[in-house]
């Protein structure tokens, strides 16, 4: 082996000898895995191998589960090891850093997604209009326990792009946005146990009072920015559901029940209206015609904020929304009030959240804060973040995923945790802008491979 | 304070102005003005104050003494997006585009306090007629643009405000020299055909006081030199400090 600062035999002074950068190289990518699955294993040595029994208070050390500990700690840092090694090989190009060279002009034109060109296409319409038709009947085709689950993706979906409008447009990182979701649920759980009040009254009163809740809370928030905000949100979160746990009005832990389904001009669906179409034939006899006029809300109600979100995305306020997220001295220069427009986006992300809360509460019927836990909160999230932050099809996307592929996966139901963080971790190292990319993103540069040309600085004597 | 002086030529005047971090005291008494459609240089070493000015003129940093007049209005405890609105336009150092938005969305945020659609439009063809590197690049994203058409994009962002006065800071940095001539030319073509006042701060000193009628020369905070560009050029000591012998 050469010394370690052995002059290169080339006389490139930076250049390191490529025969001893090789060796090290190989030893390196054996030793970082096995340093990686060394410490995995100390930091999970305890936790695997003593057993603490409650009854006894005593702790019993287990040494057979050792070898597992080893085996799952050592295979993990080399699976993860490998993970780099694949993104490198298959993964996403490196995007320059920095102020980026002119890209040669047949780079100029973005590449959309299959997704984003759909979208653009003549065939949306048609192809949007026949979804739309399946989705409308999908519920009486499908069994009760299926238009539960829809109705959850659907709930999911609406609060994920109202998320979208706080963290992915905004970029305001906010971890406490289950708070708006149980104070919606909780507005109509409330006022309908206390005053009689409809469903189709508290829908818009549980959307307004998340929304009054977000500017209220908001307000303090506009001084912090970045990390503190995130802790801040995530703290706020909390303590509102220790609020519902403590006070009187919530009936505390023991949650508020027998909340009414929504009706519809004061029928009840299950016992007259199902019997008529029985006998049409139109129906399955287990159809639960509840949860479909649910499943038909929360879906106007996810296509209404689809509409929303789109026509603010690409409006003025918007673009100020985008802007912040990009550069808030920049914003300040051309004018735009930031404490303004961060209020806003807080406080319009928090309707839908509150929206959501509502139908939820009438979904299933019996509310409690432990609906309403941090997890939530991190759930929604990771349907922003795994959809594509900024992207609607994106968000759309995650919130079906997550939400659909768990309950059809209840084998992994033990292991849903694991397999979440794991997905996250994939998607971070070859997706990180999501599944499908918002399509702000897809102008990424590709330097041009050697022997293409260089790309000379077409901005000089213009 | 009120506005009983007759509105003179005067767009911006800084009188005596001090403002601190903390214990250290970035501006020591700093008095400048501008008048309406003039172009002024402000310059001086790393450190000597010149973006702290620039801070206290649009309001990011509040002066501890002193006072500061825009447009024959005082604007103490104005905010900045207030002052954007009655002319006084700043384009960041180190050009601060929005690089997810396309050049156009980037233009149209330099309109954003306005409502006129019509007279946004004009403005935002008149500006890609004034860059055409940038025309040509109309609904690529910002960040997709070399660091010459970024600076570029920033002042034709300032600009789409309508400024009386527009703050360029460091417009020269990081660029080559045959990008920065055209920029420049550019800024005094603004200046003839808009009659919009300019205050350019640099250190690239030769540049700027070749293209400015005035200027001003900082130093630790205080205002050491001041006059006319042409004889600040010439002056022995200037030349010296900061034009290289």
């Amino acid at each position: 082996m050469p010394e370690k600062d052995g002059k290169d035999p080339t006389g490139a002074p930076l250049r390191r000898p490529r025969e001893k950068g090789r060796g090290k190289k190989i030893l390196l990518s054996i030793l970082r895995p096995l340093k990686a699955g060394l410490w995995l294993s100390l930091v999970a040595f305890p936790l695997v191998t003593f057993k603490f029994e409650a009854e006894t208070r005593q702790a019993h050390f287990l040494p057979e589960r050792i070898p597992l500990l080893l085996l799952i700690c050592f295979g993990a840092a080399v699976a993860f090891d490998g993970l780099g090694w694949l993104k490198k090989a298959f993964g996403p190009g490196k995007r320059a850093g920095g102020i980026l060279e002119s890209p040669p002009e047949g780079l100029n034109r973005p590449r959309l997604s299959w997704v984003n060109r759909l979208l653009k296409s003549r065939f949306f319409k048609p192809a949007s209009g026949v979804l739309l038709i399946f989705l409308a009947v999908l519920p009486f085709i499908s069994s009760p326990y299926g238009v539960n689950v829809y109705i959850t993706a659907l709930i999911y979906i609406t609060l994920g792009l109202g998320l979208n409008i706080v963290v992915g447009v905004s970029g305001l990182l906010n971890l406490g946005y289950v708070a708006f979701y149980a104070v919606g649920a909780y507005t109509y759980a409330i006022l309908n146990a206390q005053f009689g009040l409809s469903f189709w009254v508290c829908l818009p009163l549980g959307a307004l009072s998340a929304t009054l809740l977000g500017f209220i809370l908001g307000l303090p928030l506009l001084r912090v920015s970045g990390d503190y905000l995130a802790i801040v949100t995530l703290g706020f979160g909390e303590i509102t559901r220790l609020v519902l746990t403590n006070i009187a009005i919530t009936n505390g832990p023991r949650g508020i029940a027998n909340i009414p389904p929504p009706s519809l001009f004061g029928f009840d669906l299950n016992q007259s209206v199902k019997p008529f179409l029985l006998k049409l034939g139109l129906i399955h006899s287990r159809t639960d015609l509840d949860k479909v006029l649910i499943y038909l809300i929360i879906l106007m109600a996810a296509i209404l904020t689809v509409a929303a979100v789109h026509r603010l995305e690409n409006s003025r306020l918007g673009r100020a929304w985008l802007a912040l997220r990009e550069d808030e001295t920049a914003c300040q220069a051309v004018g735009v009030n930031r404490a303004g427009a961060k209020l806003t986006a807080f406080t319009l992300g928090s309707t839908w959240a509150g929206l959501a809360g509502v139908v939820f509460a009438s979904q299933i019927s019996f509310i409690n804060p432990q609906s309403f836990t941090f997890m939530q909160s991190v759930m929604i999230l990771s349907i922003v973040v795994l959809g594509g932050m900024g992207s609607i099809p994106g968000v759309v996307c995650g919130a079906v995923i997550l939400i659909l592929l768990p309950e059809y996966l209840r084998f992994f139901a033990d292991y849903r945790m694991l397999l979440f963080g794991l997905l996250m971790v994939v998607m971070m190292v070859f997706r990180p802008e999501g599944l499908i990319k918002s399509a702000r993103y897809q102008h990424i540069y590709r330097a041009p491979k050697a022997g293409e040309g260089d790309p000379s600085d077409s901005a000089s004597g213009k | 304070m009120t506005s009983a002086e007759p509105l003179d030529k005067t767009v911006l005047e800084l009188k005596d102005v001090r403002a601190s971090y903390g214990n250290i005291e970035a501006l020591k008494g700093v008095s400048l003005t501008v008048q309406a459609g003039e172009i002024i240089a402000l310059l001086g070493a790393n450190g000597a104050g010149k973006s702290s000015a620039l801070k206290v003129t649009t309001g990011l940093l509040p002066p501890t003494g002193g006072s500061v007049r825009f447009s024959g209005r005082e604007t103490k405890g104005e905010r900045t997006e207030r002052l954007v609105k009655r002319g006084l336009v700043m384009v960041p150092e180190g050009r601060r585009i929005f690089p997810a938005l396309t050049v156009k969305e980037n233009l149209l945020m330099g309109a954003y306090f306005r409502k006129d659609k019509q007279e946004i439009r004009r403005d935002q063809e008149w500006l890609l007629d004034l860059f055409p590197a940038l025309a040509s690049r109309a609904g690529q994203d910002g960040g997709t643009l070399s660091g010459g058409e970024q600076q570029m994009l920033a002042i034709a962002r300032g600009l789409m405000g309508r400024p009386i006065l527009l703050l360029l800071d460091e417009p020269s940095l990081g660029l080559a020299p045959k990008i920065i001539r055209g920029i420049f030319q550019t800024i005094g073509e603004i200046n003839r055909t808009r009659g919009t006042a300019i205050l350019l701060v640099e250190q690239n000193a030769r540049l700027a006081l070749t293209a400015s009628a005035r200027a001003y020369i900082m130093t630790t905070g205080r205002i050491t030199a001041e006059g006319p560009s042409k004889e600040l050029l010439e002056n022995e000591e200037v030349k010296k400090a900061y034009l290289g012998g």
